[in-house]
């Protein structure tokens, strides 16, 4: 399925606010100053004014309201809230402003820090991965300079009159096929048939042909394209997982090492000791039968991994 | 007791949380998570472990402990944050024992809660020095727990692989990290998500690490086909031993419907005062801006499927507690039985959890343990406790096979960490590894102090981005933004200096004040990249 680049700046890999101007926060009371609209806060949270100017006045409102002398901090920081927020609000969306407070490791950060991460690195790339035994994942980008090169060698409108297609090649079997994507995705996910396979990915490009009634009636292109096909990077080679026992590859002789001395023994299953106490049977199979009864060896998705449980540590909250 | 042992039940214990370390703020509720872990699951376990020595129970448990986890024990600062945390708990505790004063039975768990605070605050400062870390080696000294490591921040090498260095490094460093706090090599290691791939067995022999736990079809889809399933390791022809999960047992406890830690007499996760308190009463114990969050202080017990729940009851919970246990021993009883006929060597029966499930998520785990433990040991039984490292040296014929690539996240693979909520982080983390490989090669073995400072720094923010918690989280939309934020953070830092470094501008000052946010891993080097 397809999946649509973001509409984001390209051109800044990192984004950092000024340094914080250390008087900013002078116009709020001390309490006040105390008091921080953190990174966090701003960063992380929504950055709608009214949220900000509630989390202000609560970050200044006191813990424990009943005290009376806290009362009346309380209303000497109202003034300073509003002076405050008005104040932040342009200002926390890009630096996180506020004078640092006192905390409890005692120590002082001047430097407000805001990172954005870059729609793209401008480089010629296709990467691939794994995400289940059929299904690959792949991004790509191409970069400017080599888009440049294409245009100068096939033509000004190279990428109109070409569409982007991925090769996959299946390198343990030894077959290829070709899937069309468009130039509105930078990653895409790829179903294939064949689990334990090692892959890889061509990406290209091919001219636009006009199909009528399933024939090709014509191939828009300019008079720079001559070949049906012109290929732009490949990507890293891949081995997509196994997803079952392999029954069929059973032999009758099986390897041990000893891991002490690093020698190795080859033993006939059919010659073990154990084969006795299920009779003549010796295949693997008929081991598994009897040591997983009531499992179901081809399904891991039915076992509720700790990993997928609200139960994780990961999960922690 | 002598037995005729036919054979071993392996627990291990994945105990981690994710770097959280935010000097520079105290309204990081994250920061809590340790806390929870501490009071909940460390020191229980702790408390436990001591009470099987002073009764002399011969008892073998395994734990993983993440470089993360092991640096933020040992933090000064988030020390004091919990005794902190501690104090505000007790505090609260008072209140809730004058509060509950109208209904006994509520008052009775008011007063637990407060004994076990003011017991957690004693046990931190004055038996074990506010040093956790020393306490679980010294568990690991006297032979009855195994301390494996991880990757240095928990990244999950099937998606990383593809700039080999970088699992290198997350081996390197979690290996490193390990000798720091436990004065030798670790035998063995908690893949991060178990998440195994053939191509970082060369990396993970190099460091001297002889076994992994991987998931069940990491041994089951094995090729060849191991003849003993997961009851034995098996050996990949790059050398690692591993040992596969067993199923039975792990549905018993893992189980959504029927598992053990949904008893209806245990405790309720899910209501808590934090939430549940008039608002006025428990602000000063909840988030600094008035978000309501779990305090720890729970009063029901799960009841049943329904929202009338009834209060906790300690007893009735230890009540089931035996009753558990005595189901789990006879269950790996039959199942010992069962397998040991078709097999040369008696099996083992590797049981993995996460740790933190063990007291924080199922509250009466640390006890369940600390009951069937005793029960293994006194009761008249066909099997033993064992660690993965006394097999081997018990049993080091091993069948070879090279282990499937798979993880323990949901359908085994990589999907957890990599689908349409998370894929766009990846391009981010690969070029960053491929920068950090590049300023190594650019920048070998640095005289200038204040570049390699710069240098170790970008090693630092690299591995914290790569932490497989962040994309965990988003996947499971809950922590996003502060998941989110991370990425951004740790890649944004390590580009602005990547940047630096090249243009030979490097900020001290900017430099100086992110190491004091991210300031893991003192002895880097990074030249492991190289």
């Amino acid at each position: 399925m397809p999946r649509k680049a973001k509409e984001e700046k390209n051109d800044i890999e990192v984004k950092q606010a000024s340094k914080v101007a250390p008087k900013a926060t002078k116009t709020t009371t001390k309490k006040a100053s105390t008091k921080t609209i953190t990174a966090k806060k701003a960063a992380t949270k929504s950055t709608k004014n009214s949220t900000i100017i509630k989390k202000v006045v609560d970050s200044i409102a006191p813990k424990k309201k009943k005290t009376p002398a806290k009362k009346t901090a309380t209303k000497a920081t109202k003034k300073a809230v509003k002076t405050l927020t008005k104040e932040s609000i342009k200002s926390t969306e890009k630096e996180e402003t506020v004078k640092k407070p006192a905390t409890i490791s005692g120590e002082k950060f001047s430097i407000a820090e805001y990172y954005d991460l870059p729609y793209r690195y401008n480089q010629t790339i296709v990467k691939l991965l794994y995400q289940t035994p059929t299904t690959l994942f792949i991004y790509w980008d191409i970069s400017d300079e080599d888009r440049e090169k294409f245009k100068e060698t096939y033509g000004e409108d190279f990428f109109e009159k070409t569409k982007p297609v991925l090769v996959v090649h299946n390198e343990t079997k030894g077959y290829s096929f070709e899937v069309e994507i468009n130039d509105f995705a930078n990653c895409w996910y790829l179903n294939v048939n064949d689990s334990k396979c090692k892959y890889k990915i061509e990406l290209g490009r091919k001219p636009f042909e006009v199909m009528y009634n399933g024939e090709v009636t014509e191939v828009k292109t300019t008079p720079k394209i001559t070949q049906n096909y012109i290929p732009i990077t490949s990507s890293n080679e891949v081995e997509s997982p196994n997803d079952h026992i392999l029954f069929e590859k059973t032999q009758e002789m099986v390897y041990f090492k000893n891991v002490k001395d690093n020698t190795v023994t080859a033993k006939n299953i059919a010659s073990l000791n154990f084969v006795k106490s299920i009779g003549k049977v010796y295949k693997v199979n008929d081991f598994y039968k009897k040591f997983y009864k009531d499992e179901d060896l081809d399904s891991f998705d039915k076992i509720q991994n700790p990993s997928s449980n609200s139960l994780s540590s990961s999960r922690f909250k | 007791m002598s037995k005729n042992v036919k054979g071993y039940v392996s627990f291990v214990l994945h105990a981690h949380l994710p770097f959280i370390h935010h000097p520079e703020s105290d309204d990081y509720l994250e920061e809590q998570w340790l806390f929870e872990a501490i009071s909940e699951t460390y020191i229980p376990l702790l408390r436990n472990f001591k009470k099987l020595v002073d009764e002399k129970v011969e008892f073998r448990i395994t734990m993983s402990m993440t470089p993360p986890l092991l640096w933020m024990l040992d933090n000064k600062l988030l020390q004091k944050k919990y005794i902190h945390y501690l104090k505000e708990h007790i505090e609260l505790c008072e209140k809730e024992v004058k509060r509950t004063a109208y209904d006994s039975r509520l008052n009775e768990l008011s007063k637990y809660y407060l004994n076990r605070y003011s017991n957690d605050l004693y046990l931190f400062e004055e038996v074990f020095n506010c040093n956790l870390i020393q306490a679980f080696k010294h568990f690991q000294d006297i032979g009855v727990l195994e301390i494996i490591t991880c990757g240095a921040t928990h990244g999950f090498f099937p998606i990383l692989y593809v700039n080999e260095k970088t699992v290198r490094a997350q081996i390197a460093v979690g290996v490193q990290t390990y000798k720091k706090y436990f004065g030798r090599q670790p035998r063995g290691i908690w893949l991060p998500e178990c998440g195994y791939v053939p191509e970082a067995d060369k990396y993970l022999k190099e460091f001297g690490i002889e076994y992994a736990i991987v998931e069940s079809h990491g041994i089951l889809y094995a090729d060849p086909t191991p003849i003993y399933g997961t009851y034995a390791p098996i050996v990949s022809p790059g050398g690692l031993i591993a040992f596969g999960r067993d199923m039975e047992s792990s549905r018993q406890v893992w189980s959504s419907i029927n598992g053990y830690p949904g008893d209806y007499n245990y405790r309720e996760f899910y209501r808590d005062i934090g939430y549940e308190a008039d608002y006025d009463y428990i602000k000063p114990y909840i988030a600094h801006d008035g978000v309501r969050v779990n305090t720890g202080i729970k009063y029901y017990r799960i009841t049943g499927k329904t929202d009338q729940k009834d209060y906790y009851n300690l007893q009735w919970a230890q009540d089931s507690i035996y009753k558990q246990t005595g189901h789990f021993f006879d269950s790996r009883v039959k199942q010992i039985n069962d397998i040991a006929p078709y097999m040369d060597h008696p099996p083992i029966i590797l049981c993995p959890y996460d740790a933190e499930l063990y007291g924080h998520w199922w509250y009466e785990g640390p006890d369940w343990l600390y009951i069937l433990f005793k029960k293994i040991y006194y009761d008249d039984c066909n099997f033993k406790l064992i660690t993965p490292g006394e097999y081997i040296d018990k049993y080091p014929n091993i069948q070879v096979a090279s282990p499937c690539r798979s993880s323990w996240g949901a359908n085994g693979y990589n999907y957890v960490w990599l689908n349409p909520l998370n894929d766009y982080v990846h391009r981010h983390l690969h070029k960053a590894g491929d920068r950090m490989v590049e300023l190594a090669h650019l920048f070998p073995n640095e005289q200038d102090e204040l570049k390699r400072f710069a240098l170790n720094q970008c090693a630092r923010e690299l591995l914290l981005a790569q932490s497989s918690d962040w994309l965990f989280i988003i996947t499971n939309q809950t922590m996003v933004d502060y998941a989110k934020k991370r990425i951004k953070d740790h890649i944004g830092r390590f580009t602005k200096l990547y940047y630096q470094i090249k243009n030979d501008k490097i900020d001290k000052e900017y430099l100086e004040e992110i190491y004091k946010k991210d300031k893991i891993f003192d002895e880097i080097d990074y030249m492991i990249y190289y």
